[in-house]
């Protein structure tokens, strides 16, 4: 994903028409319109846009597919999930912190221990390779901070050419880390999402799909027993579409209105990647060289950068909540636990069976 | 007794130049408290090519583990199906017989490995080989000459690029997370499977060739293991007998190994005046007690 390119040129933008026509065009964005269509009324739409602010292409995706038993995830209290595990996987750094935050930071609040496991070295986003290597590195420890995971692993396959990696080894080496860490819940781009360019998302989705299949099992990689792992039953997917053309099913939103200013602050760690970071703060400058300022930007870099991300890039996911009665949310495609199969039967035959 | 000899090569095979060293038993337990971890590709490769020098390495105090990369499907006889657990079954029993402490079976299917990833099954031996805490390796020559058996030559390849990067803390980081840190492989042993093929060491086990030989018998779906008992019965049908063979199937089954399937290694010993032999190409990464810049600083460095 170049999204280097998208700051790029809204900067071009700013230098070239000066950031009154930049602040105006952001400021005509906050009134999102609902869709108009010329589909005749015969058809009933298959796919779902969502207005969006216009401020960045990497929030909400296009269009989402509802599912007719949608289920809104509210907060929960207790901790009802203490005792268990996550993994948040992503391509790349910027992937789960700015689709899905702030569900992670919903779930650890709650109770899980929770691992973010990045698989490319995101050496496609940095001055040169080198320094995006080691920027996005840095980047990913301090937004597993910022969600309140555990630790950060990272695979290093190399930024968009992971469709260039065997599936099955990066499948093993997933395998390896679900067992080891005992995980029951993923978070990942959906394996099925539709129109995404980025080949790495489609590599990531599917390598996760098939390991969460097979962590389970007692025939793949029995090696790993002898090495003193146990099998890893995951019970749960968080499957997340990639914003812009992204498009996928949703059953499930997330109310994350409580965790909005973690995700926030998650997106700020990503300084190497991503449309949040130090924009803030650099605008806050560029401003002041024109002297010139934005309330809202604060008076120091901090404060700028928080606001930045949490007024502009985290404005679709208030349209989103919108939609929903939420103040803000994420959506996903979620897979939960499955039946007893077993137990149903054998319920079914301690109901029905006879004498014989 | 000295257990190794060096002599100037002559024998086909071993480069012109090489010396090559005699490997003979050695007394008590030298190897207490290492291990080997041997790797082939078919149940019949390691009995063939090493049965007689893994029944000596465990016998002087190495731990033997086996690791098995297909799954034989191809050898038997019968359909895939059964070709691949009779071997299965075959290859634990042999395992037995040698000693060796576990087996690993990974079953990649049998002459198409060439199609896996070279990724996928390394890492898989680095884990072992980091688990295990192997120091030595017994396996196929990475790129063996006349190696026309491609299941061969990926595991070869596989097994050395592990060898290699098992010892580096920046390959599969998360298995140093799960515990199984960096192992240096320091001792290779190769195969020779083809008279084009160097090698370097000559294995005397004619004190192990029984126990070879009792490997060789359990390998029945490839290798000709049950080929006595197949002829007694045949010659039984034809009214004839082979005193060979004895008046039982193992008997059988043990005296037509001797007496047809060890010509090679009879060979390979006549050439140094031993019974039986196996040929290896040996590499040593044992690291040197003083590195040259630890001995130049020593001869060269003066008081302040």
């Amino acid at each position: 994903m170049q999204r280097r390119r998208f700051l790029s040129r809204s900067a071009a933008a700013g230098v070239a028409a000066g950031f009154g026509a930049t602040l105006k065009a952001a400021s005509d964005a906050q009134s999102p319109s609902g869709p108009s269509s010329d589909l005749p009324s015969k058809f009933t739409p298959a796919a779902h846009s969502i207005p969006h602010s216009n401020y960045s292409p990497f929030t909400t995706p296009d269009y989402y597919t509802f599912a007719d038993d949608l289920i809104i995830e509210r907060n929960a209290s207790n901790k009802p999930h203490q005792g268990k595990i996550l993994a948040a996987i992503q391509a790349h750094s910027d992937d789960i912190p700015l689709f899905a935050a702030g569900t992670v930071a919903k779930l650890i609040d709650e109770g899980y221990t929770g691992y973010l496991i990045r698989l490319s070295n995101d050496e496609a986003a940095g001055s040169t390779l080198g320094h995006g290597v080691v920027q996005n590195d840095a980047d990913i420890q301090e937004a597993a901070k910022a969600m309140g995971l555990k630790k950060a692993y990272s695979f290093y396959y190399r930024n968009h050419r992971m469709d260039d990696n065997a599936a099955i080894e990066i499948r093993a080496r997933l395998i390896f880390l679900f067992r080891m860490l005992q995980v029951n819940t993923v978070f990942a781009m959906d394996p099925y999402d539709h129109y995404d360019e980025n080949p790495d998302h489609i590599v990531a989705g599917k390598a996760v799909e098939g390991a969460c299949w097979m962590a389970g099992g007692a025939k793949d990689y029995p090696e790993h027993y002898k090495a003193g792992l146990k099998p890893a039953h995951i019970r749960e997917k968080y499957y997340h579409a990639r914003s812009p053309q992204g498009h996928n099913l949703v059953n499930r939103v997330v109310d994350i209105s409580s965790y909005i200013d973690q995700k926030v602050r998650t997106n700020m760690a990503n300084r190497g990647k991503g449309p949040a970071g130090t924009a803030g703060a650099r605008l806050r400058q560029q401003l002041a060289r024109q002297g010139r300022k934005l309330p809202l930007l604060g008076n120091d870099d901090e404060t700028a950068n928080f606001a930045y991300v949490k007024h502009f890039l985290m404005d679709d996911f208030r349209i989103l909540g919108r939609q929903f009665g939420l103040e803000c949310a994420e959506a996903f495609r979620y897979i939960g636990p499955e039946p007893d199969y077993l137990g149903n039967i054998v319920k079914y035959a301690e109901e029905h069976s006879v004498p014989l | 007794m000295d257990a190794h000899q060096t002599y100037p090569s002559e024998s086909v095979g071993a480069r012109a130049g090489t010396p090559v060293t005699v490997e003979k038993a050695r007394p008590g337990q030298p190897h207490k408290g290492r291990v080997f971890v041997g790797v082939h590709a078919h149940l019949q490769d390691l009995p063939r090519y090493a049965g007689g020098l893994c029944a000596k390495l465990i016998l002087e105090g190495y731990t033997g583990f086996l690791v098995r990369t297909t799954n034989d499907e191809k050898f038997g006889g019968r359909d895939i199906p059964q070709n691949i657990l009779n071997n299965e079954q075959e290859h634990l029993k042999m395992a037995s017989v040698l000693g060796f402490k576990d087996v690993f079976d990974l079953y990649y299917r049998a002459h198409r490995m060439n199609e896996i990833s070279p990724t996928e099954i390394r890492g898989r031996l680095i884990l072992l080989l980091r688990m295990l805490k192997a120091d030595t390796v017994i396996s196929f020559h990475p790129s063996g000459a006349g190696e026309s058996e491609l299941d061969h030559a990926a595991t070869g390849r596989a097994v050395e690029d592990a060898c290699d990067m098992a010892a580096s803390e920046s390959d599969f980081q998360e298995h140093l997370e799960a515990g199984f840190g960096p192992q240096s492989v320091v001792e290779r042993y190769y195969f020779h499977t083809h008279p084009d093929q160097p090698f370097n060491r000559v294995v005397d086990i004619r004190p192990h060739i029984e126990k070879k030989i009792d490997a060789m018998i359990e390998c029945r779906s490839q290798g000709g293991g049950a080929s006595g008992a197949e002829l007694r019965a045949r010659l039984a049908r034809e009214g004839k007998r082979l005193p060979l063979l004895g008046d039982d199937d193992r008997t059988a089954n043990r005296e037509y190994v001797r007496q047809f399937l060890l010509d090679e290694h009879r060979d390979y010993g006549r050439r140094h005046n031993l019974q039986y032999a196996e040929q290896f190409l040996y590499v040593d990464h044992r690291p040197p007690t003083k590195t040259k810049v630890e001995e130049y600083v020593a001869r060269n460095a003066v008081g302040i």
